[in-house]
């Protein structure tokens, strides 16, 4: 059986005396559309962040394509093709739509710098630019493509992540919370958007609160508390789960 | 020795100039993160006041000293309003008010010069000339009562942080400004009185060394940088740090002037060549800020 | 019109003014245009990349000085000194940005702020090689291939200077790599997660316009023939930054618009205020933060749209 794409052993993470993660495993395949969940203070967040870059792990391994990813920097991890969108929008305030996006492609751009002095890098640029156009279009801001990104809806907002992110033509999306802060139709849009993108062969993570929005979409779903895995299943099977239940404290209605 | 120790009066009262500029600083960027470059034009501003209360009004001089501190108390509190306020609320990046700032470091000196002329003005000693030896120390009037009103700011300073209800405000909006306003602590009110204080102790800085160099429209952008250096060394963490840090400039200024074979102007580049260290290989200081108590 | 066509119009046009002004108006012509290049490569540092230093004016002085000691004091030839005075000022900006970068807020602002006020110490008390406060005079640029360039054809040198600066500048604004400058100004917790090496960026982009402000340095260096420890002091870095500001942070035109203004405003200003025209320049650039962030060039598209 080939190795699965993300593949976690053993992740641990400490802060002072608090173990936020222990001992976690999973894998993720290319298409596949993984949900990590849990309630408040579960680990998700910080395991997210272990992925993504944003701090070192204290224990465990974290391969991507084969190759540990573990401990580097985040603009190194998105290089892998591993690229991630932000809970609180974060847009680059100064510039345009298309130009946000462009910056997601910034790992793409081949020319040296010395060439880009030269002048002799215009057909690369202009090939970019076609593609962020593409890009807009497919999450469907096509109207807003030279808009100020200050004028964009917090939903707008969070397409214009997505787009983004996929501008730099990843094989991993890390979603943090995507559906956070919308109204039901911008989220059922979203999901829609994430399930086109998994459809591309892109495997997909995202961690998230609402389960309306998560189980309907995940295929798969890893469920932690305090920092480890207690569950993990399709989300039919994650739902009925005695620990999950016990987890989120008998809250069916949250399931 | 006797030689050493008369320095080291002289060096600690400087020090304490310096520790007084870093808390003024202090004092603004803990609650807002703002790092204001005006203070060392404060300063100024206060020896100016100073010259016109003491030397021209001839007023006595505790009378003197109140009413300076007074009036940089309202000057500190005037420039919020005007310069930072307006930009905290309207939600602009940090780096709007610090150039704001920036801009009034140049009005304050500016209308002082167009007010005063480009002379130095003298200002009164408050206990005069004399010296006085305390034991082995021995040194000028001046750099005692500049010790004792130091060690009186940062006395109290140190109280207000640590034993006060507003002083744990302040601490609080330092640590997390979101967090601080959801529970309920004023933050326009806390920024309004931090500029307030951070004015008041730069005026009080520039009154207690007017008297050795006198009153001049040039004085605040040297004791900018003295008081940043000192601030640096120290750590922004903890007010002890900005003594410390002070003390630590101005020792290592005047024994290298004194002792070091190199030419005195180079002596200006001491704090400076410091500041430099101490940012690119120990930026948090010397002292660490307390730890969070969990 | 090509692009290439308009930039040797641009070239021969701004050259060939200096032969039509007087002696007087040549000398504040040149000054300007050194003026505006400064802002433009200082724009680039602080507008599009968002890094406040206050060391630009300290590498053009360190140009000046280094290209004027290293063909007089040291007797190197033209060509030799300007390489190594501008491979000093690359190592100089290196050797700040490495360690200033690796670190969040300010650190840059006030490593440079050091930098820039120890610059004048050294060359205050560097005796004989710096000339202490009176600086170096009285010489004048070697003959170029047999030529002796000076007067008007100089403002020749200092156009071609002005020009070659925005080139390289446009073209990387225009680029990848000026994207990826903007994206650490607004954000550069997301600009690396997009892929950006911020440490990296803002190094290259420090170290890539102190080396400009060091070339601009030279060729300062021969319009008055004298290099002094004032010129190169606080109070015109001050200046470039509020010319800036006041012109329109982040667009070349900006950097443009604000240097013209605030170089020949206490011009005008001289019969109102005299010598505190500075004072009018803080109140400008306060109420430019306050009122109109994007500075005279915001002012003039709102007018534009309106």
């Amino acid at each position: 059986m080939k190795d699965a794409l993300l593949q976690v052993r053993g992740l641990a993470k400490r802060f002072g005396g608090l173990t936020a993660v222990r001992d976690l495993d999973f894998d993720l395949d290319e298409g596949e559309i993984l949900g990590l969940i849990g309630p408040n203070g579960a680990g998700k967040t910080t395991t997210f962040n272990l992925i993504a870059g944003s701090y070192g792990a204290d224990g465990g391994e974290i391969r991507f394509a084969g190759e540990s990813i573990l401990g580097l920097a985040p603009h190194e991890i998105a290089r892998h093709g591993v690229m991630r969108t932000f809970q609180h929008n974060r847009p680059f305030g100064g510039m345009r739509v298309l130009d946000n996006v462009l910056v997601g492609a910034h790992t793409r751009f081949r020319s040296s710098l010395w060439k880009v002095v030269a002048g002799i890098h215009h057909s690369e640029e202009m090939e970019q630019r076609r593609r962020a156009g593409q890009l807009i279009d497919f999450v469907g801001l096509g109207e807003l493509r030279d808009a100020d990104v200050g004028t964009l809806s917090f939903g707008q907002g969070r397409l214009l992540e997505i787009a983004r992110a996929l501008a730099g033509e990843p094989r991993l999306i890390l979603f943090d919370e995507p559906a956070a802060g919308l109204t039901l139709a911008e989220a059922e849009r979203i999901a829609g958007v994430i399930r086109d993108i998994a459809v591309r062969g892109i495997a997909v993570l995202l961690i998230e609160h609402d389960m309306r929005f998560l189980l309907p979409l995940a295929q798969r779903v890893v469920v932690l508390n305090f920092g480890a895995r207690i569950a993990e299943g399709t989300p039919q099977q994650v739902r009925a789960h005695p620990a999950v239940v016990d987890a989120y404290l008998g809250d069916a209605a949250a399931l | 020795m006797q030689d050493f120790l008369e320095l080291a009066v002289s060096a600690a009262a400087s020090g304490c100039i310096y520790g007084l500029v870093a808390l003024a600083y202090l004092l603004m960027i803990r609650p807002t993160g703002i790092i204001n470059f005006a203070v060392g034009e404060w300063a100024m501003v206060g020896a100016f006041a100073a010259f016109l209360l003491l030397s021209r009004f001839e007023w006595p001089y505790p009378l003197g000293i109140a009413a300076v501190i007074a009036f940089m108390l309202l000057l500190g509190s005037a420039t919020e309003r005007v310069a930072v306020r307006p930009l905290l609320e309207a939600g602009a990046p940090l780096l709007a008010p610090i150039l704001a700032l920036l801009g009034m470091l140049v009005v304050f000196r500016e209308t002082i010069s167009v007010a005063f002329g480009p002379d130095p003005f003298p200002v009164p000693y408050p206990l005069g000339f004399g010296r006085l030896e305390l034991g082995p120390l021995a040194g000028s009037y001046q750099s005692f009562f500049i010790l004792a009103v130091t060690l009186a700011v940062f006395a109290g300073a140190w109280l207000f942080f640590e034993r006060t209800v507003a002083g744990k405000c302040f601490e609080a909006v330092a640590i997390n400004r979101r967090a601080a306003a959801l529970m309920g602590i004023n933050l326009s009110r806390v920024t309004t009185l931090s500029f307030a204080g951070g004015a008041g102790v730069a005026g009080l800085a520039g009154l207690l060394v007017s008297p050795n160099i006198s009153a001049h429209f040039l004085m605040g952008v040297p004791l900018a940088i003295q008081g940043f250096t000192a601030l640096v060394i120290g750590g922004v963490g903890r007010v002890e740090g900005a003594l410390l840090g002070g003390l630590l400039v101005a020792f290592a200024e005047q024994l290298t002037v004194r002792y070091a074979p190199i030419p005195p102007g180079f002596a200006q580049g001491v704090p400076l060549l410091l500041l430099m260290i101490f940012l690119l290989a120990r930026p948090t200081g010397l002292l660490r800020a307390k730890e969070a108590r969990a | 019109m090509s692009s290439a066509a308009r930039w040797l119009g641009a070239a021969v046009v701004l050259s060939g003014a200096a032969f039509f002004l007087g002696d007087y108006h040549n000398d504040v012509y040149r000054k300007l245009l050194l003026w505006v290049t400064l802002a433009l490569s200082y724009n680039f540092l602080f507008g599009v990349c968002g890094q406040i230093a206050f060391s630009h004016f300290a590498f053009y002085g360190i140009g000046a000085y280094a290209v004027v000691i290293l063909l007089f004091q040291v007797g190197l030839p033209l060509p030799l000194a300007v390489v190594l005075g501008v491979a000093l000022c690359i190592v100089l900006a290196l050797a700040v940005a490495i360690p200033s970068t690796r670190l969040e807020g300010f650190y840059l602002a006030l490593a440079t702020l050091a930098l820039a006020q120890l610059f004048i110490v050294v060359l205050n008390e560097g005796g004989a090689l710096t000339g202490g406060t009176g600086g170096i005079a009285s010489y004048s640029l070697p003959d170029v291939f047999g030529m002796r360039i000076t007067g008007p054809r100089y403002t020749a040198v200092i156009v071609l200077l002005l020009l070659g600066t925005l080139g390289v500048l446009w073209r990387l604004d225009r680029s990848w790599f000026g994207r990826a400058c903007r994206a650490v100004r607004d954000n550069p917790e997301a600009a690396a997660a997009m892929g950006v090496n911020v440490a990296r960026t803002k190094v290259i982009v420090f170290t890539l316009t102190s080396a400009l402000a060091g070339v601009a340095g030279m060729v300062y260096a021969f319009v008055d023939n004298t290099v002094n420890p004032p010129i190169f002091g606080l109070d015109n870095a001050f200046l470039l930054l509020f010319m800036v500001i006041v012109g329109g942070a982040g667009r070349h035109a900006g950097a443009v618009v604000g240097a013209v203004a605030l170089y020949l405003l206490p011009f005008w200003l001289h019969p109102i205020v005299g010598h505190h025209h500075v004072l009018v320049f803080g109140v400008l650039v306060v109420a430019a933060i306050l009122l109109q962030p994007r500075g005279l060039i915001g002012v003039y598209d709102w007018v534009r749209k309106s």
